[in-house]
């Protein structure tokens, strides 16, 4: 974890520091072990749903990307702060093997309900620079006051 | 794939927003949170570390987002592939599409979720939208889960899951 962020710290139009990953098999079996979701959509090249689909690869589950998401929301938040929601749409598939990124930038800065709440867009793209998770988080950031 | 345009949300299906599951356990343990740390990659020490979380403020290793739990899993009264539980009451939609999508995730926080918790689980249909798509017709199926701290009885966490039925 970096350093703690303060509400003093950011700006709208800030860009979260970006999360690269390029899921093989391996880590979404461990996912799978992890979250309990053993669809072998995901980890199983012969699984007979994937030809209709016109696939060749493994769909990286949509939870996955969620939690990708949830690492930079996660990570703007730190250990001080709070992460009060964050979400996502599924608009696109992930395959096995290859690189998802995830962004992020601060939409606004405000104070409610004596929080210091900062709202973002962030989501997860394909190499391709493709939007395929996009979503909203909003934070509770501590103040350096 | 059906592809009905006749379809359309009943007032039947309808009567079925809002209507509760019954409870079920959901664990919050150490070594669960380690494996899901590790499922998405993180190497956060905060989801691995009990020591280092308690010098951070907080009561053990954290759930990292996205994770309320695992649901106690009972054979037969759990899906074995994806292990949700399968439970008496709550809603009973008569979807006639095959097809089924993800459509999305959204999590409301309270409090935050540490190793040691258990989460008393229920869920309810919260919400059904029904689109035009080219050559017939999605249905937006939305259920919340609510997740209660069993020790306190506070609500910890809402988590609303959207499914596309086309």
């Amino acid at each position: 974890m970096a350093e703690q962020t303060h509400f003093e710290d950011v700006k709208e139009g800030q860009e979260l520091p970006e999360i690269t990953i390029t899921p093989d098999k391996q880590q979404l079996v461990k996912f799978a072990a992890g979250s309990g979701d053993f669809n072998p959509l995901h980890f199983d090249e012969n699984f007979p749903m994937l030809k209709p689909m016109g696939l060749t690869e493994n769909i990286v589950h949509g939870r996955f990307k969620y939690a990708q998401v949830g690492r930079a929301v996660f990570a703007l938040a730190g250990y001080k702060g709070r992460v009060k929601n964050f979400g996502v749409s599924y608009r696109g598939m992930d395959l096995l093997n290859k690189t998802i990124t995830v962004k992020g930038v601060i939409t606004a800065r405000r104070q409610e309900g004596g929080e210091n709440l900062v709202d973002v867009d962030v989501w997860a793209e394909d190499a391709d620079g493709k939007k395929t998770t996009p979503g909203t988080a909003t934070v509770a950031l501590p103040s350096r006051g | 794939m059906t592809t009905d345009t006749e379809f359309q949300i009943t007032d039947e299906m309808k009567a079925q927003i809002g209507v509760e599951s019954e409870p079920w356990e959901y664990e919050v343990t150490t070594t669960s949170v380690r494996m899901y740390a590790r499922g998405i990659a993180s190497e956060d020490p905060i989801h691995y570390d009990v020591d280092f979380a308690k010098s951070q403020g907080f009561r053990s290793i954290v759930a990292p987002l996205g994770y309320v739990g695992t649901p106690v899993y009972l054979p037969g009264k759990t899906d074995p592939t994806f292990g949700f539980p399968r439970r008496e009451g709550g809603p009973r939609l008569n979807i006639p599409f095959k097809g089924l999508l993800d459509g999305g995730t959204e999590t409301e926080y309270f409090d935050v979720i540490c190793a040691g918790d258990v989460l008393v689980e229920t869920s309810h249909l919260a919400d059904l939208k029904l689109r035009d798509r080219p050559g017939g017709k999605m249905l937006f199926v939305t259920n919340e889960a609510v997740y209660t701290n069993k020790a306190t009885g506070k609500v910890v966490a809402k988590m609303r899951l959207t499914s596309i039925h086309m």
